[in-house]
């Protein structure tokens, strides 16, 4: 400052704060027009007609991103366009609106366990009255017409894979909605509807949230109250559990489940750069909870080998509990994110997950945000790779390997750049891959030989753009 | 009527007769702030006193760092992303920013997350040095994204209008007096005041400056009849060990109070907002800032 000629501050200084004066009562004054400069204008100022001179509003946000998905082995790809709208009013009012579309197409895991010979499935065709009289292929499978019957839909799998079946594409679309405000003494009180669409399944759901800040601000509780009805009208009809898989359709349209949840949740910020948050879950569903494509080997006691398909079957009920506890810490350039999750049901699972990802700032608009995933979880009682003709059926089961035991690890990275103060693009990536022991110590006959564990890897990448608004 | 106290309550003021004048006195930006009006209109001088208590509070809300609706909290907690501010908000940043660059970067908005580290409350409690240096990185106006609407602080980073908005205040208030009557006015937050013109017989106001020493004595009397007056200096607001007196005022360059800082410096100017922010300045030369108040030819009252 010293080399700056003489009075040249006091100067430049006169006339900006002269300037600051005189500019602001004059914006004012334009936006105030013909109002008296009474208490009634004043109280104006609040009640945001004055919007220039109001409190300020938090920016609202778009978020337009493309989710790409595929499994390893030319398994479930799916890409699913999403857009999220959130708008701040200036009183504390937000306002969420979430679209989602995806196509999903592969091949998934029937349920059915290897074996040393060819497998033949059979299923009922995806539309009913479907007047093939000669035979067509279709998703790798075949559709037979016989006289006097309604068409099937055949497919095979070769010994040693994994039987999946090809026919598997949907179509989904669906949108969330919320909007929040503060009430009374509530820091925020809230409700949110959702409605989800694909061929065969629908979702709605609705929820309400109460949000209170203690120890000036430091402190928040929230309650989260949900509740979803789920609609599952299968291909073929709703199959009977434990029965025979075959080509005809069945009698039972649809079924439904219903689902009612709450958490509680804590957030503390326990320093200036470490946020914590405690979460509570319990959640309590009722229904049809089988996946009505899903089926079982039933094998040769001594052998292994199949000697039938039949559906899967799950408890109508089902509880859950989960504690989540999260991390959030800031310190210099970089932002650091560590949570741990534990879940348990009453189907037996437990789960534990552990999530670490760090942000830095390479520059003022450029970062990247690695992150790893792991997890781990136990079966559900009722989890069998198989069922043998030993034994009667048991009342339960499913080889569904998500309610199966096995590790998962994803690993990520994020990188993002602000094109100006309020615009960001960003990619994400990751890998995510399951393992799990395909070898059970009591696998009989040819199964001893074959690995059974069905858990798949995938790659997922997202692009995404934000941009901020008024 | 405490400082936080909703605009919705600011009805019929307690006036009171001082001499020639109406003088209503209220409590806002955690000091006593004082209107003076030389008229014995009282029902004048209250709707002028109530456009300018309203005036204060907007401004003491609307800017407040200990307020989460505020505008300054919603950029301090926008971690990393982009806050849009209205206009007047886009002035003061804008009076900031150049600011910034006259003082070549001593005089900062975002030095106020060396709070965290220095409470200047009498007491002895010096934060040590990696304290310091561990904050540093977190201060610099040139490490934020100023375009207009859009202002975007690195994640950790705060600003606030501290050196800054109750001058604004002192100099919207008597704006808005001055809208409304035409009579010579005196406003005066915490010894930060601002003056419509000369009496109406022409003699000048008489206004006490506070003594440094002792809380609430005077150290001398001062005599304005137009522009405003604006004192900075650590008054009561100082740390004190082995004998070392460290200043409130400290270096967004270092972090550590300003070394050999005036006491208090009390700079007379056309607006409060610029007499505050050349005597904030001049602090901020620390040794120099007689050479810099003299070299800016500014008239100013120092004590060492």
């Amino acid at each position: 400052m010293q080399l700056k000629k003489r009075g040249k501050v006091r100067e430049k200084l006169a006339a900006l704060s002269a300037g600051l004066i005189a500019a602001t009562m004059a914006a004012q004054v334009e936006k105030a027009e013909a109002q008296s400069y009474d208490t009634q204008y004043y109280q104006s100022l609040f009640s945001g007609k004055n919007d220039d001179f109001g409190p300020g509003v938090a920016y609202s946000q778009i978020d337009a991103a493309l989710l790409v998905y595929s499994e390893k082995g030319g398994r479930i790809t799916a890409i699913e366009p999403t857009l999220d709208l959130a708008v701040h009013g200036s009183k504390g009012e937000l306002l969420n609106f979430e679209l989602i579309a995806d196509a999903v197409s592969g091949a998934t895991p029937n349920g059915a366990v290897k074996a040393d010979i060819l497998q033949t499935f059979v299923t009922p065709v995806k539309t009913p009255g479907t007047s093939a009289t000669v035979t067509s292929a279709s998703g790798g499978a075949t559709i037979i017409h016989l006289p006097g019957q309604a068409a099937i839909r055949q497919y095979t799998v070769a010994a040693g894979l994994l039987p999946v079946d090809k026919g598997f594409k949907d179509h989904r679309g669906g949108f969330n909605f919320g909007y929040s405000q503060p009430v009374g003494w509530l820091t925020q009180l809230g409700f949110g509807a959702g409605y989800s669409l694909e061929t065969d399944y629908s979702a709605l759901t609705a929820n309400v949230h109460a949000a209170q800040n203690f120890n000036s601000n430091n402190t928040t509780v929230s309650l989260s109250l949900n509740a979803e009805h789920d609609t599952s009208t299968p291909y073929g009809g709703v199959p009977t559990a434990l029965t025979v898989m075959d080509g005809t359709w069945k009698a039972g349209k649809s079924k439904t489940k219903n689902q009612f949840g709450l958490v509680v949740g804590l957030t503390q910020a326990v320093t200036r750069n470490w946020l914590m948050q405690l979460n509570y879950a319990y959640d309590n569903q009722n229904g049809y909870q089988n996946d009505p494509y899903r089926i079982l080997s039933v094998v040769d006691n001594t052998t292994g080998e199949p000697l039938k398909y039949i559906y899967e079957s799950r408890p109508e009920k089902r509880t859950t509990q989960s504690v989540f506890w999260d991390n959030k810490i800031d310190i210099g350039p970089t932002l650091t994110d560590l949570s741990l999750r534990y879940f348990k049901d009453s189907w037996g699972i437990t789960s534990k997950t552990a999530e670490f990802s760090e942000r830095v700032d390479l520059s003022s608009r450029f970062y990247v945000e690695p992150s790893v995933r792991l997890y781990q979880q136990t079966a559900a009682n009722f989890f069998h790779y198989y069922l043998t003709n030993a034994a009667a059926l048991p009342t339960y089961a499913s080889s569904d390997i998500r309610l199966g035991k096995f590790t998962s690890v994803t690993y990520g990275a994020k990188v993002g750049y602000a094109l100006s103060g309020r615009t960001e693009v960003y990619l994400r990536g990751g890998y995510y891959s399951q393992t799990g022991s395909g070898h059970p110590a009591d696998a009989v006959g040819q199964l001893k030989g074959q690995d059974l564990f069905s858990g798949s890897k995938s790659l997922f990448a997202f692009a995404g753009y934000t941009w901020n608004f008024h | 009527m405490t400082a936080m106290a909703p605009v919705e309550n600011v009805v019929a003021p307690a006036i009171q007769r001082s001499g020639r004048d109406t003088l209503f006195l209220f409590h806002a930006m955690a000091t006593s702030c004082e209107l003076r009006i030389e008229t014995d209109d009282t029902a004048l001088s209250e709707r002028v006193a109530v456009a300018v208590e309203a005036e204060t509070r907007r401004i003491e809300q609307k800017f407040s760092r200990y307020r989460p609706d505020s505008i300054i909290s919603k950029i301090n907690a926008a971690a990393g992303s982009a806050i849009s501010v209205d206009t007047e908000t886009a002035m003061l940043l804008d009076f900031a920013a150049q600011c910034y660059a006259l003082s070549d970067g001593l005089f900062d908005i975002t030095s106020g997350v060396l709070r965290h580290i220095w409470r200047f409350d009498g007491s002895d409690r010096i934060p040590d040095k990696a304290e310091v240096a561990a904050i540093l990185p977190l201060i610099g106006w040139r490490k934020a994204i100023w375009q207009r609407p859009f202002l975007t602080l690195q994640a950790g980073m705060e600003i606030d209008f501290g050196g800054l908005a109750k001058e604004y205040a002192v100099d919207r208030a008597l704006a808005v007096a001055a809208q409304i009557t035409k009579l010579p006015a005196l406003v005066n937050f915490g010894g930060d005041l601002c003056v419509s013109g000369p009496r109406s017989d022409g003699t000048r106001w008489k206004v006490a400056i506070e003594s440094v020493e002792r809380a609430g004595a005077m150290e001398g009397m001062l005599e304005l009849s137009q522009g405003a007056l604006a004192t900075s200096g650590d008054a009561r607001r100082f740390l004190l060990k082995d004998g070392v007196r460290y200043g409130h005022i400290l270096s967004p360059k270092n972090g550590w109070p300003i070394e050999n800082a005036l006491r208090s410096v009390t700079v007379a100017a056309a607006t409060c907002v610029e007499a505050g922010m050349t005597a904030t300045m001049a602090i901020l030369q620390g040794k120099h800032a007689e050479r810099f108040l003299k070299r800016e030819a500014v008239q100013a009252w120092c004590v060492r």
